[in-house]
């Protein structure tokens, strides 16, 4: 059986003699996992821990299967890093600093060279390879951190806030890149971002961190999927008749004042079918929602419940 | 990942052994100092005074060329423990000098550009970082030193004759023994402020303040104590100590105030013990890919 891609085992981390993380709990088994979380949540110290960089006051953390405490080495080897910061050599050539790092991952030389040139044409920055990395834009740096990331095929890809400072079309094509690399291998993904829309376009699931504890885990897929036919009504002449029709066809129906309707459907019923009942029964449909719920839904109702939970919201 | 291609393609060749990697950090450090012509004309100045020695080397076993020199009796040209001695005491000062220009920059600059967290999220742990960047000097260092030293032995060795490298071949202990000592204590002190202090200049100054400060408190300690003790403070005098007694001390007499009863060996050792430690500790604390902030 294939090891979770993340496993949280009652993780707690102390920093500077504060909690940071709170005893969290739980499996991540998608191969595109998004972290989520306001400031100070705890998203960067989790990476933190999971990269071995913070050892566990206690309980573990385990990335396919290896403690990242006790098999620390063994897991950095699967691991591509790019960090949140600026991480470079500012007067190395950007290719040559893919290739020093593909190096130290223990690629040899020759190989590390050819990664380190393909890395950087696949991230879009052939041109500027031999530019040192120190005169590249925001932009640039970001790509070349990736390029890094990557140059020695990890299988695991961790990325802290990577479209952090990036342009629109930047960003874009950045979301792009890390969806190719997620679609084309058989490699993990652990994206922290403060931008929902990019762990909305590139994840399966999603961890949401809150004040260092799990405010949820969420399958996107899944959710996805359960909120596909999800319909929001504004009808004019419903009766009774017209919700009995649809409820007959297999949906719940929840009816408002003034002819607001909700409609959950099952997967067995296209939207179509409920224009043909209105047709049957005479009923206008002034204005069709159809709506699933989005990530910004799930993070704000993640938001909320841990809030009320805490008493604060 | 074929550049043409443009598809992102994993790595499934072959992969260096895991103790090897360090020496990625010192091949690249290297690189990067060759390509500095005042980092090659200092290691050419360093190694200077080897000429000299190896002009006297060469005088001191052609008695003809001794008949030339208008410089009195011939057997002043003496190659024995004494001289190797003297030609340790230079090159170890133009290690020093080295040293005050590579070590500083080793990691300050990796700390400046945030790099540390690149290298220690891949297999390679900060012994190894450490250990890369200490080869760095400790190669440098060598060609300074014990290297060159070992070199004019190996000449008088072959030019001498009667069987003089049989006689005093233990002095290629002292050579490297000592030398290593000295690589090692500057080595680490140079990298613990090039951990602490990220601009160069200052890194620089510092590492000569921590040599010679301390060295002139501990004078005047002994001034006003009326003492010997505040010596402990002055490394490289510690150092010539534990040289002196390498290549059995009362043979090299001419190394001005080194006096044998004052400081005990021991004391010397554990200076440069505690130096070498403390360095390892401030290392230890400043090599860390996130800094955990108190409060």
């Amino acid at each position: 059986m294939m090891n979770p891609t993340i496993e949280l085992n009652g993780l707690e981390v102390q920093l500077g003699g504060r909690t940071i993380l709170h005893g969290l709990t739980g499996v991540l088994k998608s191969r595109a996992i998004g972290l989520l979380g306001l400031n100070g949540a705890g998203k960067s110290t989790l990476i933190n821990t999971l990269l071995g960089f913070h050892s566990p006051s206690k309980g573990s953390a385990r990335i396919l299967g290896l403690n990242s405490h006790t098999n620390g080495k063994a897991l950095r080897s699967l691991v591509g890093y790019m960090p949140e910061n600026d991480a470079f050599i500012s007067k190395m050539s950007g290719v040559r600093f893919v290739r020093y790092m593909a190096e130290i991952s223990g690629l040899p030389p020759d190989q590390a060279m050819e990664r380190a040139h393909e890395a950087f044409v696949y991230v879009g920055l052939g041109e500027a390879r031999y530019r040192p990395v120190g005169t590249y834009s925001l932009g640039m740096k970001q790509l070349a951190k990736l390029a890094q990331a990557i140059a020695h095929g990890p299988k695991v890809l961790i990325l802290d806030e990577p479209t952090n400072g990036m342009d629109p079309p930047a960003r874009q094509r950045l979301i792009e890149l890390i969806r190719e690399i997620r679609e084309a291998n058989d490699i993990c993904l652990l994206l922290s971002a403060h931008l929902l829309r990019d762990v909305e376009e590139t994840c399966d699931e999603v961890l949401i961190l809150r004040n260092g504890q799990i405010a949820s885990i969420c399958n996107l897929v899944e959710e996805r999927r359960a909120n596909r036919k999800f319909l929001e009504l504004e009808t004019v002449g419903a009766e009774a008749t017209f919700t009995s029709t649809l409820e007959g066809l297999g949906c719940e129906c929840a009816v408002f004042t003034n002819g607001r309707i909700k409609v959950v459907m099952p997967d067995s019923v296209e939207i179509r079918e409920v224009f043909k009942v209105a047709a049957d029964r005479g009923v206008q449909i002034r204005r069709m929602n159809h709506r699933r719920d989005s990530l910004e839904d799930i993070f704000l109702n993640a938001m909320e419940q841990t809030g009320a939970a805490d008493g604060r919201i | 990942m074929a550049v043409y291609k443009r598809r992102y393609t994993p790595y499934t060749g072959s992969l260096t052994p895991e103790w090897s990697r360090f020496f990625v950090l010192t091949r690249y450090a290297l690189a990067d100092l060759f390509n500095s012509r005042f980092f090659v004309l200092l290691l050419v100045l360093s190694l200077v005074p080897c000429l000299f020695f190896a002009g006297y080397i060469f005088i001191a076993n052609n008695k003809t060329v001794q008949l030339l020199l208008p410089m009195g009796p011939a057997d002043m040209f003496s190659v024995e423990a004494r001289f190797f001695t003297i030609v340790m005491i230079v090159q170890t000062q133009a290690a020093f000098l080295l040293n005050c220009w590579v070590g500083p920059v080793l990691i300050a600059g990796d700390l400046t550009n945030g790099a540390l967290p690149l290298f220690l999220s891949r297999p390679f742990g900060r012994a190894d970082y450490v250990l890369g960047k200490l080869a760095v000097l400790g190669l440098l260092l060598s060609a300074a030193t014990w290297v060159p030293c070992l070199l004019l032995f190996t000449l008088q060795a072959g030019l001498a004759k009667d069987g003089w490298i049989w006689s005093h071949l233990w002095m290629v202990v002292p050579i490297v023994l000592c030398s290593a000592i000295w690589i090692l204590m500057l080595s680490l002190i140079s990298l613990a402020v090039s951990a602490w202090v990220k601009l160069r200049i200052v890194a620089t100054g510092v590492v000569f303040i921590l040599f010679f400060i301390p060295a002139g408190v501990g004078e005047m300690f002994n001034s006003i104590m009326g003492t010997y003790w505040g010596r402990l403070l002055n490394f490289s005098y510690m150092f010539r100590l534990i040289l002196a007694k390498g290549f059995r001390g009362p043979s090299v007499r001419l190394l001005g105030s080194l006096d044998w009863n004052e400081i005990p060996i021991p004391a010397a050792w554990g200076v440069l013990v505690f130096v070498c430690l403390l360095s390892l500790l401030i290392l230890d604390a400043r090599l860390r890919a996130r800094e955990a902030v108190r409060g």
